[in-house]
Formats: C-alpha cells, structure tokens, sequence
C-alpha cells in the first residue's frame, strides 16, 4: 500500500530558495515556504546509511523529587524521612527507595543541577517534551517527533514515535502529521479494530477508490488536516504489517522478575521490543509524582516498581547489545520544593532538580553538577532546557541547530543560544 | 465515670517546633501527670504536667498561631535518645512509666520512663520562634544558644525483627501484648514483659502495614494494610483484616488464595464488597475500595468492651470519617465523625461511649457512639486553603486528659469535666 | 508659532498619524455588522498584501452552512432543492431558514454543552445530564440573550435533573476554585488558574487576585434536593457565612495562619462590600430534599452582575470572540479563552465593533451569528493555496473535523439509516438513543477529542483503524428507504445514480473526472451492490466528509 509520501514531496532546499513551486515538480502547488518538512535530500539519504540512535524517554509525569531520588540530603531540614544507600559509584548514594538503580549507576549520567523556567505543569510538559516554552503562534515539536523524522525510517511499519501511557499533546508540531505520535494506553495493546475485517482483495480495492477521492481533495485543498488525514490512515494500514510487536503477553512470563510484575514494568518491556523493532523513539509514562501531599508514601509507592523496571531496562538492553545504541531518558516537567509543606507535600520547583541519562552518546558512571546543602540553589554547572536538549540531541546524533520551518520561520530544534554539555557526551 | 466532653479546657499548649520536622506521637502517662511526645527526628521528650497549670493571660504565646494556642507552656525535663528517624507512635503501659515507642528507624523501644537519667543536653524546642524574632530584627541566623536543660536516657530495650518503616503499633488495653506492622506487610504480636514475639505473619506482599489494634486481651488483632499506587492504573489493593491471634501463633497452612500467612477471621473489605469477584488492582475493585478505605486507614482502636473497632481514613482525602466495625461479623456497623482531609488518629473513650479522633483540619473531634452525633470539637481549623494536622492523639484512662500532637510544633492538652 | 525642528517633527508624526487615519476605513457605528466584517477583514488583506481565496461555490457553501448552524449535513432533497435553486438571496433565505430550525438549538446545545462541561468532566455525576442538556437547547429555542444565559448557569436556579443549569456549577462540587477558574476561562478569556499556587509570572494576576474571585463562590453548597430513579437531584445552595482562608504559596507551612479573604473583582483596588453578619449568627443547616434558601446576601449574585455588565472590559469581548472563532476558524485572539493582557487581536478595531454591537443588540446571539455567517468573509472558498487549517487572516474559510455528533449523525443521513431501519422500528435502541446505530462509546473515544486545547485538529491513527476495520458496515444498510435501495430501485442512468450518490454523501455534484471514475468502480459489482457499498464507505471516510469541506 502506497504512502502519500512519494518523492516528490523532498526537495533540495537550493531549488526551494530559488522559489520554484512544486508545480514545476508535478505535486500541488502553492507557496512552498509553509512546507514543515524541508529536508536537504542529500545530507538525509548518507545519515539513513549508518544505523540511526534510538531512544526512549522514561517520563515521570507530575515532576519527581530529587530529595526522594538522586540528590538526597538526609539530616537536613529539608530531608524528609528517606535514608541513603550506598551505589556501585563510590561515593555517590542514593535514596534506598531505588535499591535496584543503585546497583546501575556505573551506566548513567546524573544530572543534578537542572534549571529551568516554567514551574507549572502544562508550561513544564511542554518545556521538557519540547525545550520551548509554549508558544500562540508556533506548535513545537516534541523531541519525539524530532527523533522520528532525523533518526526514522520513511516507510517502515510500526510508527516511529510511539507513547505508552503518557503525557504531553503538542505532538509532531510543525514537523507535520506524518510524524505524529502513536499514543498507546495503559494496558500496552493496540486500540480495538486494530485487525483488517474483510478480504485484503476488497479493502485494497476500495482504499484505491478513497484515494482517488483524496487526490482529487488535495489538488483543491491545501489545508494541512486533510493531509494529517491521509497521512494516518496510510500509517493505520502499514501497521496491519507489524501488529505483533504489540503481543507481550508470553515475553512476560519471562521478564516479570526483571523488570519487576508492575504495569509500568510491563510497559518498560515493550519499549524494548519496539526498539528492538527499529522503532526510533519509544515514551514510557508514569504518573503520580505531583505529590503536594503526602509526598513520602506517594513517592514510597511509585518509586520501587519505577526502579525495578528501569534496572530492568538497562540490564536487558545491555544484555541484547542495544544500549550503546539507544539513550535513556529519565525526567519529569519538573523538581520538588525543598521545603515540605503542611500537607507533608512537596511543591514544584525548577530552580535546582535532577533528570538521568543512559546508553547511547552520553558518559556511563558521571554524577554533574551540584545543588547546596539543602538543596535550595544549584552550586555549580547549572544545565538550562536548552543546554540540556542540545546535549540529547547530539547524543542521539542530531545536529541541534538544525533548522525546520514554521511558517516562513526557521525553528531551531533546540533553542538559539543553547549550547552542549560537552562533558557529558561520551 | 460520665464523660462531660462538652465541658473542655485547654490547660497546656507546649511548645514542640522543630526545622522543618514536627510532633507524630504522643502518650500520656502516670494518669496523665506526664505527657510523651515524639517528632520526625525521633526525639522524645517528656513534661511534667501534674497539678494545675500556671494561671495564662488567654492570649496565645505566639501571634501566629491562632486564638486557639492558649494553654500555658511549660519545656520538657527528660530527653530519650536512640531511634534515628521519625517516631510514628508512642504507647504508655498501664504501669504509668513505660513507654512503647516505633518508627521509622525500624526499631520498637521501650523506656523506664522514671530511671534515673544518664547524662543531660541543652536542646531546642522553639526553633521558629527563634527563627521569626531573628527576621523581625533583621539578623540573618536565628540564634542556637542557649536552649533548654534536659535530662537524657536511652532505652531499656530495642526489639529490632522490623526491617521496614513501622507505622502500626498499638497495645491490648491489659497493657500484656503489643502488635505492630512495618512497610514490608510484616506483623508481630509480642509478649511485653518477655519482650518476645508470640505470633508473626505477613499480609499481601508488597503492602505496608498503615494501621493495627489489639482487643482488650491481646486475642483478635485487627490489620489494615495499604499501599500507595505505582501508577495511575496500577493500584494495589488494600486489605482490612481480623485476626485470631492464637491462631496466627499455632502457624500451619492457610487457605489457597489467601493473601496472608496467617489464617483470616474476618475480611472486612471483602464483606464490604461482595459484588466485586477481582481483588486484585482492577479498576473496578478500586473503584468499590477507594470510597471505604480513601488513602489507607491509618489509625485504629477496639472498644474497650471489644464489641465495635473503630477505623480512621487517612491520607488527603475529602471527609476522612470513621466506620465501626461489628467485631463478632466483621460487617460495617455504621459510620460516623469525619475530617475535612482526613483522619489521624481514632481511640475509644474508656467507656466506650465516644468515638475521639484527631484529623488533618487541626481539629480533634468528639463523637457519640451511639448516634454519630458531635459531643465537642476541640481546636480550630488553622491555615489557609489547606490546614495544619493534629497528627495524634492520647487519652487518659480516666477520661480526664487529652494530649494532641500539633503539626505546627505544638503539644496541646486538654482537661475535661 | 514658530517653525523650528522640533515643529517641524511634530507635524511629520501628526500628517502620519493622519494618514493612516485615513487609510483605515471609519467605522460608521450603525453600520451592518456583516459590512464591518468584511471592510476590517478587507483592510487587513490590504495591509498584509494577501490574496484572499475564491467566494465558496454553492456545494461548499451548502455543506459548511448545515453543519455550522445545524450540526448535520443536508439531506439528499435538502440538498437538491437548494443546489437547483436559481435565486440570488438563496443563501440568505437558507441561513435564515437554518436559523429557524429545530435543529439549530440543538447543535448550539452540543457546542456549549462540550464547552461548559467537555467530554471529560471533573465529576463522574455529571457524566449523565439530561437535564442540562435539555437546559440548554430550550435556551437556544428560545433564543436566551448571551448574558441572561451566563447568569442562570451561575445562579444555577432548581435541581440538575428538572432544570437543568445547576449541572454546570455542580460538577466542581464544593471547590470555589476550581469552579472560578472555569468561569473566568469560559466567560471572560482570563486564565487565573497560575495564579492559584503563586503569582503570575508574566501577566498581572497574583493570588489575591484568585482568591479574591474565589471567595465569591465559597458560600456555595451542594444539597441534594431528591432523586430521580438512580440518579440524584442536586442544588447548588448558597449560604449565609463561610470564608475563604488563604495564604501566600510560600507560606504553607505547618503553623501558619491563613486570613480569610474577601470577594475582590478581578483588576479591583478594593472588595466588594458585604454587610456584617450579627455576632452570634449561627448558620442553619440546608434541610435535606428541600430546594435550598436563598441567603440574605448574595456573593454570587454579585459576581453575576459584575461579569454580565455592559461595561466590563472582558466580558463582551471574550463573547464575541468565542463566537468568531466558532464559525471562523480562531478568534481575533487565540486560543479564545486566554485573552492575555498582553496579546494583541489580529482585527482590533473589528473586535471592539462586534463586542460594541452584541452589547447593544442586547447579547442576541442569533443576531450575532447571523451577521458572521452572512459576511463575505466566512463564504470565502475552503480552496486554494493557504495550508492553515484556520487562517490567521481569514483569507480562506476555515476547514474544520467533524465532531463525534456531528459525524454519527451525518453518516446516518448520508446513508438514508434512519429512514431505512430506525424509523421502521428495526434498531431498537434508535427511540431511546440519540446516538444510536453503531457503538457510541467508540465514536466518542476516536471522533470525541480530535482537536487539542487550541484548536488544532489531531485525529490520529485511531481514528483510521476505527474507520477502516469498525463498525461503518452497520450504517451502510440495503434495507428499502435507505440510499442503496434508492440508488438500486431507480431506473436512472449511471450518471443519474452517482449524482445522487454524491449529493447525499457530500452535498455536491460529481465532477466529470469523478463521475468517470464511480462509473468504472460500480460497472464491476459482482455481488449485489457489494461495490456501491465501498464506495459509500470510502466517500463516508475521506477528507471531504471528515471535514467541512
């Protein structure tokens, strides 16, 4: 079954700039500059060459504590109740709820001295899934979608953004519908009426008859949620190819001790599968961590079964030969206050947190930065979303300053200004 | 002795503050002469409020704690040092002097509450006030001397078998056995004066023990476990059980299915839910517990008769109520009192006739038994959109004398009748 | 006066000043709001130096027209008559005749319905609501002005099940809060809910500013008033006493004192002025299954008459651009319900002009509509060359998803289902279920929230997997009465049968390429009209059905 994506939608952007439309080429015309995916088409058939980075995000929806995690100052007002255990890093501990992580540390980045600008939950979403803040005018990409599109594959089966189970709805952006993500539930199975009902002859028959009817649209309308349109349906029928991935029912039997028999231990399986797959970009989510209240058991419960699947995780990419390919992304929108509230809560804070990184492109065993005594500033080599996006995105073998159009804008993918954490690439 | 709960005075508000930490436990001891209370650091300190206290002006000691801090202040004599993180419960024997303390060092000490001390400290207690009179007069550090003279001692005898955090920890009324409950779904029914376990069993695994109650006599042991969820969709179920505690001691196999080690007397949450045919973290279970159990029950008391137990639902929750349970069915009996986000602590009057619980509304409320009505709330909601806690409560046998421990650094005693 | 450079400056800028002046048309305040509409829409054109698309041709305009105002598309006579018809005012007969129909209110009811309660509402107890439901198409019947119908959704008179409008306050139950933060959104275009947790880091909104709205509403109560079968009937009582404790973000810590604060409006140097309550006031309790009483001063009234007012500066304007953006595409500010102090409209002047005029027509909604649909502006062709989905400028007509409704009942039309199997008592559930035919649960969970928060269109791979492999075969019926009986029974040529194919499914004419095309597909139908019903199915799914185009 043919995608809507044939060759004369790339361009080299030379022609493009010397303003020829797309008339000239045979495709619909009009305006070329609104055109979301330029892309220069020699440049982009070399990176196809050599295998691409893949990655997947752990995503800890409602922002972590790093008082309960990787930047514990136990004794302090600012405390709380958790201990410290010692990690394979000599002299880096831990919080003892992550018993399993600590056992990992030889493979990570700790980055301890996040700071960043937007505190509440949608702004920091969207800051952290995109490095922008939300924007009226211009709908960012997340990294996701970045990462279907640089590190991608045209026309493979699976989706190559995929979300399980998680958060954030600014999608493919500007980058354009054909790098929208695939956003699965909670249970890991595919939507209902994922399996074709009638005969392959008379679905492709009629699909034809819909083109027809879509073509003959799209010569007359330019409006981009036609070709959003088009461009799902191409990729829901691609996926009756590769449905199976999806089935993780067996593998689990297996896996349930290495990853730890929680739902997002399950979840966490099936990212492996898919990058196993070939699939780019794989989101996990979980959520609970906004504790304003009761942060300690809120964090006791969420903690350990995150902990188990993560090791998990690492151990069984690493068993399989993938983790040199594949980074690991650890992160919220946003940190914990260190002060804790009289709702024995925590409240947002961004001005000094933690995220991790792992595997591909990043230094195994490196704990960056550092916050004060209490966890109040951060003491040295502060990391901006910025900062911090240009460092992933080189990790992963993208050029951060690499530019796609909004409109006639021309869109970094990481902010103007944002510079790489050189010290924490491999 | 009739309880006159309607008449209350509130004859001590002792300071308790602390940086950042604040009063989990109390206990009232030698017939409510002396107070214990325990806070976040595992400090333990203990005032002598016999007789009557000096006469106060009305006025609350500080101007930001509202009206309602107006009992006289008095600082602590004796210091008990060893747990190395919060305390989360105090008991007092009926001996007047012992004293039974848990927490989350994993450790349950007890402590001659009246042997002679063995060394002294200067210690703290009013570090906010401090703190507020350094802003006031612009000085950057709030000063750190001196403080106050206190006697220090150490246990008479740590029991460590928990290897988790105890939150559970309560005493049959005889004062002869102790149950408690840790993190890692572990119970221990202990004989006192042998300081040995009689029974031991484990509950769901992965479950923490939030709650447990001995009857008058030590034999039927109520457990309440809870765990906080690990994913939106990922809930793991509660339970709320009854225990024969002969039974758990004799050991030996349990039914298949039964998510304890111990054989079950009654399975309340089961009784309270029989439509539901999955407990297990389905939605619909959760769905049918959530509403009876809200954040986990986190307190719990038998009546002194053992007829009802009484169960307090904790964690920030809308109306943190107490249900009474028919001990002899193990069915709802009915439910009664409430806190706006929740409940602390509950304890039945020694009478049995009222239901006391503290709650996360700064109040401790006093409530009938019999028909659910009000008696007295003592204290006022204090705080903004969300108020401060009275985490724990004691009551004297007597009935004459409740201790509050007050989240703002704060142990307020009141005397009735 | 002497001539010097400075002089000379000033009259530079006064003869610029008074050029552009000149240069932007007057606005004559009685003119024709459709006539502002296009001579500000005109003069942006101008002023940007874009060329604007076609007028719509009579199919477009057709099928945008019935989903606007009727939430359905035409049926195949509906359509027939007014392609056939050779009048000039037909578009304006039809709007109006639109306007009139049964049908409008209840589209309007499904737009505001999904706007004051959406798909996914704080409280499960709202989910079921009839009644507010009914509420609101009975307003839209009866053509409620826009003000009148703010204030009785906040004054929430009677119960949820008979009357209806307390469903809106309801579904934040007791939580003053929340409940100001849909009010300030939905109502005036100001986004507050920052400044619940801590002052507002770019606009001017601080906590007292919240809390300050907030405590208007903290005297509410929920009561219930009685029940209907299963469901319970509430009221949103409104006592007496009550304050709102507040205290700063940084503040809450254990021991300190929240204040109670008093009702403010929002940009106000003072609160609102209440009289003192007796000292030894004791507040009765709202009896049970009795309508509660009225306080003695009410807070909300207060707030009510404040936000309805003619002269508050948000009010009118939020209005009128929510209702633009409804038939337009986007507001003169976008999104509609964040109208930042900061954000400049793209029509200044023409927002003014239409906030002016609703006000003055007395909130008339219709009116309102009636005007925007009648601009040459929102007949403009969804053709040409412009890729936004909804035009910054407005230089082509927005193209805009079918809403789950909207799609259900579309396809039952196109395909003839109710008059085939509903009416003849065939689907059971058709009498009672509006959304009956094939499962609405999934209609709902694929069609039900394709468009984010601003307004972009977001169908994904879902929606496909449904369309392709669900249950659309159900509504494609051969039963007589429907389109296929039509189409089979008719003795007309091919040509005939895929004009009629056409009209029902998308309002128009075949072109020649298209009739070429359907005649070869349909020639090779094996089984008895196998191939027709491919056909139907891929025009029930393409781009052109799925959108308004």
């Amino acid at each position: 079954m043919q995608g809507f994506c044939s060759p004369r939608e790339h361009m080299s952007r030379r022609l493009l700039l010397k303003g020829l439309t797309f008339a000239g080429v045979g495709a619909a015309a009009g305006p070329v500059m609104n055109w979301g995916n330029l892309v220069d088409a020699p440049a982009f058939a070399a990176q196809a060459k050599k295998k691409s980075k893949q990655c997947i995000l752990l995503w800890m929806n409602g922002g972590a504590s790093q008082f309960e995690t990787f930047d514990m100052k136990v004794g302090r007002p600012t405390g709380g109740p958790n201990r410290e255990i010692k990690t394979n890093l000599p002299g880096y501990h831990v919080c003892e709820l992550l018993p399993k992580m600590a056992q990992q540390m030889d493979k990570v980045t700790v980055i301890r001295s996040m700071h960043t600008s937007e505190i509440d939950h949608p702004g920091g979403i969207h800051l952290m899934h995109t490095g922008y803040s939300k924007s009226a005018t211009v709908r960012f990409p997340e990294i996701g979608a970045i990462v279907a599109k640089y590190n991608g594959s045209e026309d493979a089966n699976l989706p190559q953004f995929i979300k399980i189970s998680s958060n954030g709805d600014s999608g493919s952006g500007f980058l354009g519908p054909r790098y929208a993500p695939f956003s699965m539930g909670h249970d890991g199975n595919l939507p209902t009426f994922a399996a074709r009902s009638i005969d392959v002859k008379v679905d492709d028959r009629r699909q034809e008859l819909r083109d027809f009817l879509e073509e003959n649209y799209a010569k007359r309308h330019a409006a981009e949620t036609s070709r959003q349109h088009r461009e799902a349906n191409a990729a829901a029928l691609r996926l009756q190819q590769a449905r199976d991935v999806f089935k993780v029912d067996d593998e689990w039997k297996k896996n349930k001790e290495l990853y730890g028999d929680s739902l997002f231990g399950k979840q966490c399986m099936l990212a492996r599968r898919l990058i196993e797959s070939g699939v780019p970009f794989v989101e996990v989510g979980q959520s609970g961590y906004d504790t304003h209240a009761d942060n300690f058991t809120g964090h006791k419960g969420l903690l350990p079964p995150m902990d188990h699947a993560w090791a998990g995780l690492l151990t069984d990419l690493q068993q399989r030969g993938l983790l040199d390919n594949t980074l690991v992304i650890w992160m919220g929108e946003i940190g914990r206050t260190p002060s804790i509230n009289n709702r024995d809560g925590r409240d947002h804070y961004v001005k000094a947190w933690t995220t991790v990184l792992a595997g591909a492109g990043v230094k195994r065993g490196l704990i960056y930065g550092e916050t004060d005594a209490d966890g109040i500033d951060v003491k040295s080599n502060p990391v901006t979303e910025g900062d911090y996006f240009a460092t992933i995105y080189s990790a992963l073998g993208i050029n951060y300053a690499d530019e796609n159009y909004a409109g006639v804008r021309p869109i970094p993918l990481a902010p103007f200004k944002s510079k790489v954490v050189k010290e924490i690439l491999a | 002795m009739a309880a006159t709960f309607d008449k209350s005075t509130l004859a001590w508000s002792l300071t308790f503050e602390g940086d950042g930490v604040w009063p989990t436990a109390v206990a009232l001891l030698d017939e409510g002469k002396k107070v214990a209370a325990a806070d976040r650091t595992g400090a333990i300190y203990l005032w002598d409020i016999s007789g009557d206290p000096p006469v106060t002006d009305g006025k609350a000691a500080s101007k930001d704690r509202d009206a309602a801090a107006t009992g006289a202040d008095r600082s602590p004599y004796r210091r008990l040092d060893g747990h190395t993180n919060a305390v989360t419960r105090l008991l007092a024997l009926p001996d007047g002097r012992t004293l039974v303390s848990a927490g989350l060092d994993r450790t349950i000490r007890l402590w001659d509450t009246q042997a002679t001390a063995t060394g002294s400290d200067h210690a703290i207690l009013d570090v906010e006030r401090r703190k507020r009179e350094a802003k006031k007069s612009g000085k950057k550090d709030a000063p750190i001397a001196p403080g106050i003279k206190v006697e220090t001692l150490g246990p008479a005898a740590t029991l460590e078998e928990h290897r988790e955090w105890i939150n559970a920890l309560a005493m049959s009324r005889d004062g002869k056995r102790i149950i408690s409950g840790d993190d890692a779904a572990n119970v221990i029914v202990w004989d006192v004066a042998a300081k040995k376990p009689i029974a031991k069993w484990t509950g769901r695994t992965g479950g923490w023990i939030t709650s447990a109650a001995l009857d008058a006599e030590g034999k039927l042991a109520f457990v309440g476990e809870f765990c906080s969820s690990r994913g939106d969709f990922d809930r793991p179920p509660p339970d709320l059980r009854l225990f024969d505690v002969a039974a758990a001691a004799a050991g030996g196999s349990v039914p298949e299915g039964t998510t304890a080690s111990a054989p079950v007397k009654f399975d309340i949450l089961a009784l309270e839910t029989p439509q539901v045919k999955r407990r297990d973290n389905s939605y619909e279970y959760f769905s049918a517990w959530s509403k009876f159990v809200a954040r986990g029950i986190v307190a719990a008391d038998f009546s002194p008769q053992g007829d009802l137990l009484a169960l307090a639902q904790g964690g920030e929750t809308g109306t943190g109520k107490i249900h009474l349970i028919d001990t002899t069915t193990g069915k709802l009996s009915k439910t009664i009192g409430g806190h706006q986000y929740g409940a602390t602590d509950v304890v039945f009057s020694s009478d049995g006739e009222h239901i006391i619980s503290s709650g996360r509304d700064t109040t401790v409320r006093i409530v009938a038994v019999k028909d659910g009505k009000e008696a007295a709330a003592l204290g006022k909601p204090r705080g903004g959109q969300f108020k401060d806690w009275t985490t724990a409560i004691a009551l004297s046998r007597d009935q004459r004398t409740l201790a509050a421990a007050d989240m703002a650094g704060l142990v307020q005693v009141w005397k009735f009748g | 006066m002497r001539f010097d450079r400075g002089n000379t400056s000033f009259v530079l800028v006064a003869a610029l000043l008074l050029q552009w002046a000149v240069a932007l048309p007057a606005i004559a305040a009685d003119s024709p709001l459709r006539q502002i509409i296009d001579e500000q829409v005109r003069a942006a054109w101008q002023k940007q130096k874009i060329q604007p698309a076609t007028p719509s041709e009579d199919g477009e305009f057709l099928r945008r027209i019935y989903l606007d105002l009727t939430g359905v598309i035409p049926t195949y006579e509906q359509a027939r008559a007014f392609l056939d018809d050779a009048s000039a005012d037909k578009r304006s007969k039809l709007i109006d005749q639109l306007l009139g129909d049964p049908l409008y209110a209840r589209h309007q009811a499904d737009v505001w319905d999904q706007i004051l309660v959406g798909r996914n509402p704080p409280e499960d107890r709202v989910r079921k609501r009839e009644g507010f439901q009914r509420f609101l198409r009975e307003q839209f019947e009866k053509n409620t002005p826009y003000d009148k119908l703010v204030g009785q959704l906040l004054r929430a008179e009677g119960n949820t099940v008979d009357d209806g409008a307390p469903v809106y306050l309801v579904q934040f139950e007791r939580k003053a809060e929340d409940a100001i933060e849909s009010v300030t959104q939905t109502f005036l275009g100001v986004q507050l809910q920052c400044a619940r947790c801590h002052d507002h880091p770019y606009e001017p909104w601080t906590q007292v500013d919240f809390y300050g709205m907030a405590a208007f509403l903290t005297r509410l109560e929920l009561v219930t008033v009685g029940k209907d079968g299963q469901q319970s009937k509430l009221a949103m009582g409104e006592k007496n006493s009550g304050e709102l404790n507040f205290t700063p973000a940084k503040q809450q810590l254990p021991g300190k004192k929240g204040m109670p604060i008093a009702p403010k409006f929002l940009a106000a140097t003072q609160p609102v002025g209440e009289p003192e309550l007796p000292k030894d006031f004791k507040e009765a309790k709202f009896p049970e299954n009795q309508p509660p009483v009225k306080p003695q001063f009410s807070r909300r009234e207060k707030l009510i008459e404040w936000i309805v007012a003619r002269d508050n500066p948000y009010f009118a304007r939020a209005a009128v651009n929510r209702i633009w953006a409804q038939f337009m595409g986007r507001g003169f500010i976008h999104p509609v319900d964040d109208m930042k102090k900061s954000d400049k409209p793209s029509h200044p002047a023409l927002l003014d002009a239409m906030a002016m005029q609703f006000a003055a027509h007395d909130f008339d909604m219709k009116w309102l509509i009636r005007e925007i649909v009648s601009s040459q502006a929102y007949q403009l062709s969804g053709t040409g060359s412009v890729k936004d989905a909804a035009p910054l400028w407005y230089e082509r007509a927005r193209v805009r998803p079918l809403s789950a409704e909207e799609m259900l009942e579309s396809w039952r039309i196109a395909t003839g289902y109710d008059d085939a199997i509903a009416k003849t008592g065939k689907d059971k559930d058709a009498a009672k279920n509006r959304f009956h035919g094939v499962g609405w649960d999934y209609v709902v969970r694929f069609f039900g929230s394709s468009v984010t928060g601003e307004g972009d269109f977001q169908g994904g791979l879902q929606e496909h997997l449904y369309l392709n492999n669900g249950e659309l075969g159900r509504l494609i019926t051969s039963e007589k009465g429907g389109l296929i009986d039509a189409i089979a029974q008719s003795q007309d040529t091919m040509e005939a049968k895929i004009d009629r194919l056409f009209v029902s499914l998308l309002s128009r004419l075949p072109r020649e390429e298209e009739r070429t095309k359907f005649a070869e597909y349909l020639a090779g139908d094996e089984k008895k009209n196998e191939r027709l019903k491919e056909a139907i199915w891929a025009m029930m799914t393409c781009s052109e059905f799925r959108f308004n185009h």
